[in-house]
């Protein structure tokens, strides 16, 4: 290596130097790319709330019947109030990974967990 | 780049190049929608270069689904169980109707009675679908049950009649063929890779772009947690289970799979899922085998070559059809 960086130009070890910064960034980039899975709110019109499980929070959405809540940690989104009779929602346990769908269905609140990168998700769907 | 120049510059700007290639590579197009139908959550998504034809098939198909769902749900103006819950007489149902009795018949009577379309009134007396189900004393069981069985119907082409004063329900059937007529209208325009997803009654039309679509099995008693997953291509996946709609009372926990037998939730197994040729017959088949439990719920599906089946027993010991490990994925 010696060698070879004695019989370089001073223009070569510049643009050496150089190329192996922005190759150590951009591999250092890609590497810390979110892997995981994102969760997206959807009230049956728009996407009313995006994002991951990188914290724990509480958050309110208002639909025809009321308020239902959420639960995000990092081990998943639940909904953990619903002001509908049968509350199946609540029963429906965390979503997680990539292709899960927990619906309150007379609130029109669905809550969709997609994979950052969706072909390199461990699951697309999930059959329950 | 001049060859004389040092080896290192060739390999950096390579891996350089192959770096920006794996991020920036072509995907293709995606589109996917969400829609409330059925009583659950309805999901298409499909794959494609040309995103204007993604989008308008996604909707035709969402659009054949909502009118379908009215044509064979119950409470709605368009219903056809309706119509022949209410007649005592012959009725001329749609040729989709009359394709979902037939085959619901087929299947009630290669199964004994473990499947019945005619389950209405059993239904409503428990209250699943309602705000405060309940347990219903014996008697009222019986009576619900009083008809009830694969000769209750009879089909001759479009025409259906009562033979008993049963209540026609297409709730273990109808989802399926819903989800296969928005797959034919996927393929009508043009669509070769698509899921379409009816609250996990699905079918996966073509490949996940270039793979299987990778599909996982809610395990029935860890939330949370899947029991196995598939790869599949054109195929049909359904999962019944007792953990999806369910209410306890006094310790016992009552879901809502009856077994038509007994006018009591079926014991037999804690999910059973399908994978068939079409969605109609995945979700016929679910049901039944739920009902039926392992050994006959395997001997039915030796009448439908084409279908496999993962059952999980009571126990939580799981059971494969002979075809079904093809599918799972190996450790």
């Amino acid at each position: 290596m010696t060698s070879l960086w004695a019989c370089m130009t001073g223009a070569d070890r510049l643009l050496t130097l150089a190329l192996t910064l922005f190759a150590l960034a951009g591999a250092g980039w890609l590497l810390s790319a979110p892997p995981g899975e994102r969760i997206l709110v959807d009230d049956g019109v728009q996407i009313v709330y995006q994002g991951g499980f990188d914290r724990v929070a509480e958050l309110s959405f208002h639909g025809p019947m009321g308020t239902s809540r959420l639960a995000i940690a990092a081990d998943g989104v639940r909904v953990i109030e619903a002001p509908c009779p049968q509350k199946l929602c609540m029963g429906m346990g965390p979503a997680r990974r990539s292709g899960d769908l927990i619906a309150c269905l007379p609130n029109r609140l669905l809550v969709r967990i997609v994979g950052a990168q969706p072909a390199e998700a461990v699951h697309d769907l999930i059959s329950r | 780049m001049p060859w004389n120049r040092p080896w290192l510059l060739v390999v950096l700007l390579t891996l350089i190049l192959a770096m920006s290639w794996w991020h920036w590579r072509p995907a293709g197009g995606e589109a996917r929608q969400v829609r409330l139908l059925m009583g659950t959550t309805v999901e298409i998504v499909a794959f494609g270069d040309n995103q204007r034809r993604l989008e308008q098939a996604i909707d035709a198909a969402m659009d054949e689904m909502a009118r379908l769902e009215r044509l064979l749900g119950n409470g709605y103006p368009e219903s056809d169980p309706d119509r022949i819950n209410a007649s005592d007489s012959a009725v001329t149902v749609a040729a989709e109707t009359a394709a979902v009795l037939d085959l619901g018949l087929e299947i009630a009577q290669l199964s004994n009675g473990a499947f019945d379309l005619g389950l209405g009134r059993l239904k409503t007396l428990w209250g699943m679908e309602g705000p405060a189900p309940r347990v219903p004393d014996a008697g009222a069981v019986e009576a619900a049950l009083a008809g009830v069985g694969p000769t209750a119907l009879q089909l001759d082409g479009p025409q259906v009649t009562r033979r008993a004063a049963v209540a026609i329900d297409l709730g273990g059937i109808a989802k399926g063929e819903i989800v296969d007529h928005a797959v034919a209208l996927l393929r009508r325009h043009g669509i070769e890779q698509a899921a379409v997803n009816a609250g996990g009654d699905m079918y996966l039309l073509g490949r996940h772009r270039d793979r299987p679509w990778r599909i996982g099995i809610q395990h029935p008693r860890q939330p949370g947690e899947v029991a196995a997953t598939l790869h599949l291509a054109d195929r049909a996946v359904v999962t019944s289970g007792d953990y999806e709609r369910f209410f306890e009372q006094d310790g016992v926990r009552y879901h809502h799979l009856f077994d038509p037998r007994s006018g009591y939730p079926a014991d037999a197994c804690q999910s059973v899922t399908v994978v068939a040729e079409s969605a109609v017959l995945a979700d016929a088949l679910a049901t039944a085998l739920f009902v039926l439990g392992v050994e006959d719920g395997l001997a039915l599906l030796a009448h439908f070559p084409g279908s496999d089946a993962l059952m999980i027993d009571a126990a939580g010991r799981q059971h494969l059809s002979a075809g079904m490990a093809a599918w799972l994925e190996q450790p």
